[in-house]
C-alpha cells in the first residue's frame, strides 16, 4: 500500500475521532471567508456614500484580527492533533518505517484533514454568506438590498491564507516527528510524571500572580483620570500576565493544597477529580489562561461595540436637538425667522439665547485657536424650558460654573480640571453637562454657564452673540428651508460673519462606520466565545484519549459508573467554569475601564455578555460531558 | 470455617457452534474463609479465564459462582459493581496504581469513594502502610516507587476495604525475587492475621509455595490439589515434583 493510500485510509477511519478538530478548522474558515466575502461583495459598494474608507478600514482591521485568530487557532488545534497522532503512527516504527516516512504520512493525513475542513468551511460559508451579510447590515441599521453574490476572490484569499498557515503547521509537525525519538513518539503527549514544584517557587508564583492581577485591576479602575491611555495599556498587560501567572502558579498551588488536605479530599469523588486536576493543570494552564483572556477580550469587544453604539445614538440625538441655528451679532426677530421657515416646514419648538464670546487669553489657556464663551444661568434655563430639555440645576453661586460639553465617541484624555479661570477670577466647575442646550454650537466651543450677576460684570469684555434655535417636525424635509435661511446670512465689509446659519443632523450616514463596527464587534464577540469554548473542547477530547486507561483500571476495581461519571463531570465543570469565573471578575474591571473611557455605564453590557458566555459554555460543557462519557466510559463497555 | 466462594460446574466457551472452543470444562471449587489458594497450570490451561469469571470481570457460559452466598453469574452490571466494590479486592500483575495521585491517595481511594469518614480512611491507610512497610512512601507518586513498592501499594489498596476475597493475577509477574518475597510475606501476614482470603493465579512455583493450597489446572479442568503442611520450603518441593510429574517446566 502506498504511503498516500495508507494516510488516506487512516484519515477515513479516524474522521469521526478527529471531528472536533475538523469542525474547529471548518468553523474558523467559515468566519474568515465570510469577512472576506463582505469585503468583496456588492454591499460594500452601496456603502460608498457612507465614508467607505472608514468602513473598509474597519472591515480590514476585523479581517486582520480574524486572520490572527485563524493563525493561533490552527496552531493550537494542529498541536493537539500532532500529539495525539504521534503515538498512533509511532507504532509504524515497528513495521520498519523510518521517521521521515512517518512524518510524511502525518503530513499527508493532516493535508487530507486540511482539505476536508477547508471545503467544509468554504461550502458552509458560501451557503450562509447572504445570511451573514444580511445580519451584518441589519445590525448596522443600513438598508442594502443584498443579492446572493458569488465572487472567486474571497475563496482564493481564504484558501491561500488557510493553506499558508496550515502548511506551516504541517511542516512544523513533520519536523517534530522526524526529530522525535521512538520513545518520545510512542509516549505522545502522555504525561507520566507528576513532579511537584518547589514550595517556595510555587508560593512566589502565586503571590506574583495575585499581585500582578490586582495591580492590573487597580490600573483599570484608574482609567478616566488624566493618564487614561497609560493606565489602559498597563491594565491590559498586567491582566494578561496576571491571568497566566494565576493559572501557572496560584491555582495549581491551591489545588495541590487541596490534595494534601485529606479531610477535604476523601469525600465523595474528590479523590479522583481533584487529583486529576492537580495532575493536569500544570500542562493545561496555558490553555485555561488563553481561554480566559479570549473571553475577557470578547466581553471588552462587545462592551466597546455597545458603548460606541450608545454614544453614537446620543450624538445623533445631540445633533437633532435643533435643526437650524441662526447666530447673529445683532438682535433679530425670532418670529420673523420662524415665519420664513414655516413656508416649507412646521416648527416643533424654538428657543433663543444670548451668550458672550471671550478672548482665549481671558481663559489663561494654551489652546488659543479655540473659541471660548460664557452664558448666563437664566438663559440656559430659558432654553431648556422652551425646548423641553431637562434642567435640574439651582441658581449658581458667584464662584461656580457649569461646563457645557458635547458627546464624543471616546476620550483617552481623561477628565478636565475642576476649576476654570476667567479673567481674574477662578470658578469651581460643579458639573459638566452634555445636554445640547446650544445645539451643535456647543460642539464648536468651550462654553461655561455662570451666575447672571457675574456674567453681567464680564459682559463688557466680550462679544455678545444672539442665537435663534429651531427644531422642525419633519427633519427629512430640512433642506427645503435652506434657501430661505441662507438668505439670512450676512457678512460685513471686512468679511466678518454678522449672521451665520447652522444646519445639523442632515448627514448621519457619515457615521455609518460606527454602526458597521458595532455589528462587526458583535460577530467578533460570538466568534471569540465559540473559539474559547472549542479550545477547551479540543483539550478535553485530548485528555479523554489519555484518560481511557485510568477509567479502565477504576472500573476493574469496582468503581461504579455513577461515581466515575460524577467525577468526570466535576472535572469538566472546573475546566469550563474556572476560566469563566476569572473572566467574570476581570471583565468587570475591563468593562469599568471601558466605561470610564467611553463615559458610559456598561454594567448591563457586562452582565449580559457574561451571561451569554455562561450559556454558551454550559452548552459546550454538556456536549463535552456526553463526548467524554462516550469516549472513556461507554467505549469500555462495548 | 465459613465458605466464601462456591464454584459449580463452571464452563466457559469462546467462538460459536463448530468453531466453539471450551476453555473451562466444568470447574468445581470451594474456598473457605482465610484460605490462601494458588491456581497453577501451563499456559492456555484457563487460569486467567477462571480468575476473570471468579472476580466477576467476565461471565461464564454455564455454571454458578456463589460469593458470600450470592450467585454472581445472575447479577446485573450495577450489582456487579457493588459486589466488586464491597466484597472483592484486586491485585494485578501490572499494579494498576493511578499515576495522578500519591500512594496514600491510591490506597485510600476505594474507601473514600465508599463514603467512609476521612479520619477512618487515614487510620486504615496507616495500618495498611504498616502491614506492607510503605509508611515512608505514602506521599510519593507511582513513578517515584519501585515495582515492589507499587505492587505492595496495590495490595494495600486491595485489602483496605476488608473484602471477602482477594484475587491476585500473577502478582509477582513483574517483580524481582526480593520484591516478590517482600510482597508474598506481606500477603501471607495478612492472611495469617485473618484479614484476607486470597485466590492467586500464578505460573511460578515459588510464589505458589506461600499459599495454603495449590490447585493444578490443565486443559480446562482441575487436575489435582496440594495442601501445605506449614513448611513453605517443603511445600515448594512438593509443587515442583508435581509440576515435573505433569511435564511442566522446572
Amino acid at each position: 500500500m502506498s504511503l498516500c493510500r495508507l494516510a488516506f485510509s487512516n484519515f477515513k477511519r479516524s474522521v469521526r475521532e478527529y471531528a472536533a478538530l475538523i469542525i474547529s478548522l471548518a468553523f474558523s474558515v467559515f468566519i474568515f471567508f465570510n469577512f472576506q466575502n463582505i469585503l468583496y461583495s456588492d454591499s460594500m459598494d452601496v456603502l460608498n456614500s457612507m465614508k467607505k474608507d472608514y468602513i473598509d478600514m474597519v472591515v480590514h482591521a476585523a479581517s486582520v484580527v480574524f486572520g490572527v485568530f485563524l493563525f493561533f487557532f490552527i496552531w493550537y488545534a494542529t498541536n493537539v492533533f500532532l500529539n495525539q497522532r504521534k503515538k498512533e503512527i509511532g507504532i509504524y516504527t515497528f513495521m520498519g518505517l523510518d521517521n521521515v516516512r512517518i512524518g510524511k504520512m502525518y503530513a499527508l493525513e493532516a493535508l487530507f484533514i486540511g482539505i476536508f475542513s477547508l471545503l467544509a468551511g468554504l461550502l458552509s460559508g458560501a451557503v450562509f454568506s447572504k445570511l451573514f451579510q444580511m445580519l451584518l447590515m441589519k445590525l448596522s441599521e443600513i438598508s442594502v438590498d443584498i443579492r446572493f453574490s458569488f465572487s472567486v476572490k474571497p475563496i482564493l484569499i481564504t484558501s491561500a491564507v488557510f493553506f499558508v498557515i496550515f502548511g506551516l503547521m504541517i511542516l512544523k509537525g513533520y519536523v517534530s516527528i522526524t526529530r522525535s525519538s521512538v520513545l518520545n513518539m510512542l509516549s505522545g503527549a502522555k504525561q507520566e510524571e507528576m513532579k511537584p514544584e518547589k514550595v517556595w517557587l510555587a508560593a512566589l508564583k502565586s503571590v506574583a500572580g495575585v499581585a500582578v492581577l490586582a495591580a492590573g485591576y487597580v490600573c483599570a479602575i484608574k482609567t478616566g483620570d488624566l493618564d487614561t491611555l497609560g493606565y489602559t495599556l498597563m491594565a491590559v498587560i498586567l491582566v494578561i500576565a496576571g491571568v497566566y501567572l494565576l493559572f501557572g502558579g496560584a491555582i495549581p498551588f491551591f489545588i495541590r493544597r487541596l490534595t494534601r488536605n485529606k479531610h477535604f479530599l476523601y469525600h465523595k469523588q474528590r479523590s479522583l477529580w481533584v487529583n486529576n486536576l492537580a495532575f493536569r493543570i500544570r500542562r493545561n494552564y496555558r490553555t485555561y489562561a488563553m481561554v480566559t483572556i479570549l473571553m475577557i477580550c470578547s466581553v471588552t469587544v462587545l462592551g466597546t461595540a455597545i458603548a460606541m453604539k450608545q454614544r453614537y445614538d446620543k450624538m445623533v440625538h445631540f445633533q437633532d436637538t435643533f435643526t437650524y441655528q441662526v447666530v447673529s451679532s445683532h438682535e433679530m426677530d425670532m418670529e420673523e425667522i420662524e415665519a420664513g421657515i414655516s413656508q416649507n416646514n412646521k416648527v416643533e419648538y424654538k428657543a433663543e439665547a444670548s451668550y458672550l464670546i471671550l478672548d482665549p487669553s481671558m481663559f489663561h489657556t494654551e489652546y488659543t485657536n479655540f473659541t471660548y464663551g460664557i452664558i448666563p444661568f437664566s438663559q440656559v434655563k430659558n432654553i431648556a424650558e422652551q425646548a423641553g430639555l431637562p434642567f435640574e440645576y439651582t441658581e449658581l453661586k458667584k464662584d461656580e460654573a457649569i461646563k457645557l460639553s458635547h458627546i464624543i465617541l471616546m476620550s483617552l484624555a481623561g477628565q478636565d480640571a475642576k476649576d476654570v479661570q476667567i479673567g481674574d477670577s477662578t470658578y469651581r466647575v460643579i458639573a459638566e453637562e452634555d445636554t445640547a442646550f446650544l445645539g451643535t454650537m456647543q460642539e464648536q466651543m468651550d462654553i461655561y454657564v455662570l451666575n447672571d450677576e457675574v456674567y453681567k460684570e464680564l459682559e463688557p469684555m466680550g462679544t455678545l452673540l444672539h442665537m435663534y434655535n429651531y427644531k422642525i417636525e419633519d427633519t427629512s424635509n430640512a433642506d427645503a428651508s435652506r434657501p430661505y435661511l441662507k438668505s439670512l446670512a450676512e457678512t460685513d465689509e471686512n468679511g466678518q460673519m454678522q449672521v451665520g446659519v447652522n444646519f445639523s443632523g442632515s448627514e448621519n450616514n457619515t457615521e455609518a462606520w460606527i454602526r458597521v463596527m458595532y455589528s462587526l464587534c458583535v460577530f467578533m464577540f460570538v466568534t471569540l466565545i465559540l473559539a474559547g469554548g472549542s479550545i477547551i473542547f479540543i483539550k478535553l477530547n485530548n485528555d479523554a484519549y489519555e484518560d481511557g486507561e485510568r477509567y479502565r483500571v477504576l472500573r476493574k476495581l469496582g468503581i461504579g459508573e455513577d461515581t466515575l461519571y460524577k467525577s468526570m463531570k466535576n472535572e469538566i465543570r472546573f475546566t469550563y467554569y474556572c476560566p469563566f469565573v476569572l473572566m467574570a471578575v476581570s471583565s468587570w474591571f475591563a468593562i469599568r475601564a471601558l466605561g470610564n473611557v467611553m463615559k458610559e455605564d456598561l454594567l448591563r453590557v457586562n452582565l449580559y455578555s457574561a451571561a451569554s458566555i455562561l450559556v454558551v459554555f454550559t452548552l459546550i460543557y454538556l456536549v463535552s460531558v456526553r463526548v467524554f462519557r462516550r469516549k472513556v466510559l461507554d467505549k469500555q463497555e462495548k | 470455617m465459613k465458605k466464601i466462594m462456591e464454584i459449580r460446574n463452571l464452563v466457559k466457551s469462546f467462538g460459536r457452534r463448530e468453531y466453539e472452543s471450551q476453555v473451562l470444562k466444568g470447574i468445581n471449587l470451594d474456598i473457605q474463609e482465610q484460605d490462601f489458594v494458588a491456581i497453577m497450570g501451563p499456559s492456555g490451561a484457563g487460569k486467567s479465564t477462571l480468575l476473570n469469571m471468579l472476580s466477576t470481570l467476565d461471565k461464564p457460559t454455564r455454571g454458578q459462582i456463589f460469593l458470600d452466598g450470592e450467585d454472581v453469574t445472575k447479577a446485573d452490571n450495577k450489582r456487579l459493581s457493588v459486589i466488586r466494590r464491597d466484597k472483592i479486592g484486586f491485585i494485578f500483575q501490572e499494579y494498576n496504581l493511578l499515576d495522578n495521585m500519591t500512594l496514600e491517595d491510591n490506597i485510600a481511594l476505594p474507601l473514600s469513594l465508599n463514603g467512609v469518614k476521612s479520619r477512618e480512611v487515614q487510620k486504615r491507610v496507616q495500618n495498611m502502610a504498616k502491614l506492607f512497610q510503605l509508611e515512608e512512601h505514602l506521599s510519593k507518586y507511582p513513578y517515584q516507587l519501585s515495582g515492589g513498592q507499587k505492587q505492595r501499594g496495590a495490595s494495600a489498596r486491595a485489602l483496605i476495604t476488608e473484602p471477602k476475597i482477594i484475587f491476585a493475577d500473577e502478582p509477582t509477574g513483574a517483580l524481582d525475587s526480593r520484591s516478590s518475597r517482600d510482597l508474598l510475606m506481606s500477603l501471607k501476614a495478612a492472611n495469617d492475621s485473618g484479614r484476607a482470603t486470597i485466590l492467586m493465579v500464578t505460573h511460578d512455583a515459588y510464589t505458589a509455595s506461600y499459599a495454603k493450597q495449590v490447585y493444578m489446572l490443565s486443559d480446562g479442568q482441575v487436575q489435582c490439589r496440594l495442601n501445605s503442611m506449614g513448611d513453605r520450603k517443603v511445600f515448594y518441593e512438593e509443587i515442583m515434583e508435581l509440576l515435573a510429574s505433569m511435564g511442566g517446566e522446572r
